[in-house]
């Protein structure tokens, strides 16, 4: 890529900015030196070449999806803050979508991440972690997959972790519902089945249910579907169904995460899921020789949906 | 950053061209409203106060009320009312910056030049630095007019909408004491407590800590440090019912699509 440096003559460019032109559009990269995780030493300007890099693997997973934006300008050591409106923000360059937004209690312009210079912007605003939601603009009330988000306790080791969405994948074989894993980027993993958009959140999110329920029958004691964090046991592993929900978001397959050793949301094989198998070694070093080998085995998620009435039949309904 | 609108400053036979940024944004944090029970999300419906029945935005119009009776107005009433659209940041006098009370300033943004525009607004930035003076002027943004100053900040020229008069409250209506009503060495004291507490402004020593303490208190919560023990519940086959249900459902939704 060159991308020389412009002398623009603004009196707010600094040394650590940069003018970029991405397809043609126009945008100013800041304070590219930030250092965002301070331990490893990863700056904003590494996030940046990261997402430039992995765009044509991730982009097929945020076309048209409106964008939770969750911003972390100073990179891992605080929380940050999630954006959603972009109303006379967002570049004119750059697709928008006008919806109304129940907690808003208005109309918002959700960021839609169509193009290359889309996504570095959104790295640009500190967006380490990309959250879109699970439907396209076409189809805003059709998710294309339903996703079951296996969330371990402060007890559980990852070990517990692999158990559970062996369980899960169990439960969904028996439906013959295909199934896709990745991990979730943080503690832990992410099961994907593919709905092509057939049918409503209101279907997804209970046949998502149904298979939790299903999974923590399976096994009782380590998993748990109750949603209240006071009355889950603390050692208990909560399989959530409840991202299924119109506008609720992760983070996307291949996103980066605010964490240490800046880990990547990786699909995963199967047949990788041992004993042993860990997180942390998927990160922003490792993701692309991985990529090289395996290619990109996540996309049959955004291909053809299962046949719901099919699959409870499977399970004996 | 992505500039709200272009335009030029002018003053004299001076004609700067300039984009304007916002200079502030937010540092909440977004919260979202849930049931207690169930924690599903809260919804509002705009219902027509007579009927009850929801309202589409297509069929809401906006009224004034006066003395009594609805005066509706459509968008093409707004637009009569509108200021005449310019492309101009006119100046129509320089003052001194300490001259305007702090309670007349609204919102802030940046200046950035376009390239023909550099020389002349450095020169503006650093005679404005040098003399201590704020240029009065007037612009329309978003079918507005308003009253603002340009002053200079660092390496930038900052445009500060201004509040006109009749936007400011009249504190007569307030008791407070008069100006005369304290004792000499009472005063004396005053000062010198002033005195002692006086260190220069940085704005760096003040954080919004009410967020940061919120957010802090979510991720012990969500860690879940205040778990209480579970009670034992009777085993019941849930997924049995969701099943059914689902079953049901997706039937129904079969029927009507064909």
């Amino acid at each position: 890529m060159s991308k020389a440096i412009k002398k623009t003559g603004k009196p707010a460019a600094k040394k650590e900015d940069k003018a970029v032109t991405i397809e043609g559009k126009k945008l100013q990269l800041t304070n590219l030196q930030k250092l965002y995780w301070e331990e490893e030493k990863i700056t904003k300007g590494d996030v940046i070449d990261y997402y430039s890099k992995i765009y044509r693997y991730i982009i097929p997973y945020l076309k048209d999806r409106p964008q939770s934006m969750k911003r972390n300008p100073n990179g891992i050591k605080d929380e940050g803050f999630f954006q959603k409106d972009m109303r006379g923000e967002a570049p004119e360059w750059a697709d928008t979508i006008e919806l109304y937004s129940e907690s808003a209690n208005k109309h918002i312009d959700y960021f839609l991440c169509n193009n290359k210079a889309s996504l570095i912007y959104m790295a640009n605003l500190g967006c380490i972690e990309i959250n879109p939601w699970n439907s396209r603009t076409k189809s805003l009330d059709n998710p294309d997959y339903i996703i079951m988000d296996i969330d371990p306790s402060e007890k559980n080791s990852f070990d517990d972790v692999i158990e559970v969405a062996k369980a899960v994948k169990t439960v969904l074989d028996k439906a013959g519902a295909a199934a896709f894993l990745k991990t979730s980027g943080a503690s832990g993993m992410h099961v994907y089945v593919p709905l092509g958009a057939k049918y409503d959140y209101d279907h997804a999110r209970a046949f998502a249910e149904l298979v939790a329920h299903l999974t923590v029958e399976l096994l009782p004691n380590l998993t748990t579907t109750e949603r209240s964090l006071s009355k889950r046991p603390k050692n208990k592993l909560y399989v959530d169904y409840l991202q299924n929900r119109k506008g609720q978001t992760l983070a996307s397959a291949y996103s980066l995460r605010p964490r240490p050793g800046a880990t990547v949301s990786t699909p995963l094989e199967w047949k990788e899921l041992k004993k042993g198998l860990h997180p942390s070694k998927f990160t922003i070093q490792t993701i692309f020789k991985r990529l090289d080998a395996k290619g990109d085995i996540f996309k049959p998620v955004l291909g053809k949906g299962v046949d719901m009435r099919k699959c409870l039949k499977n399970l004996g309904a | 950053m992505r500039s709200i609108w272009t335009g030029s400053i002018c003053f004299g036979l001076v004609n700067i061209p300039v984009k304007l940024y916002s200079a502030v944004e937010a540092s909440e944090l977004n919260l979202d409203m849930l049931d207690k029970k169930d924690h599903s999300h809260i919804k509002f419906k705009r219902v027509n106060e007579s009927t009850g029945k929801e309202v589409a935005w297509a069929n809401i119009v906006k009224a004034y009320d006066l003395n009594g009776k609805y005066v509706i107005l459509g968008e093409e009433d707004f637009a009569k009312a509108s200021p005449e659209k310019t492309k101009n940041i006119d100046i129509f006098q320089f003052v001194k910056l300490q001259e305007i009370d702090s309670v007349y300033f609204e919102t802030p943004y940046y200046l950035e030049p376009d390239k023909s525009g550099t020389r002349a607004y450095a020169l503006l930035r650093e005679a404005l630095r040098k003399s201590g003076m704020a240029g009065l002027g007037n612009f329309v943004l978003r079918n507005r007019e308003h009253l603002v100053i340009l002053k200079a900040k660092d390496n930038a020229i900052i445009l500060n909408t201004i509040r006109f008069e009749e936007e400011i409250r009249d504190a007569s209506n307030l008791k407070l004491p008069a100006k005369t009503s304290a004792k000499p060495n009472e005063i004396k004291m005053a000062l010198s407590l002033i005195e002692n507490m006086t260190a220069t402004f940085d704005i760096k020593a003040y954080k919004d800590n009410y967020t940061a303490e919120l957010m802090k208190l979510i991720k012990a919560k969500a860690r879940g440090k205040t778990v209480k023990q579970p009670v034992m519940k009777v085993v019941h086959r849930q997924s049995d019912d969701l099943m059914s249900q689902l079953k049901a459902s997706l039937s129904k939704k079969q029927k009507k699509a064909s």
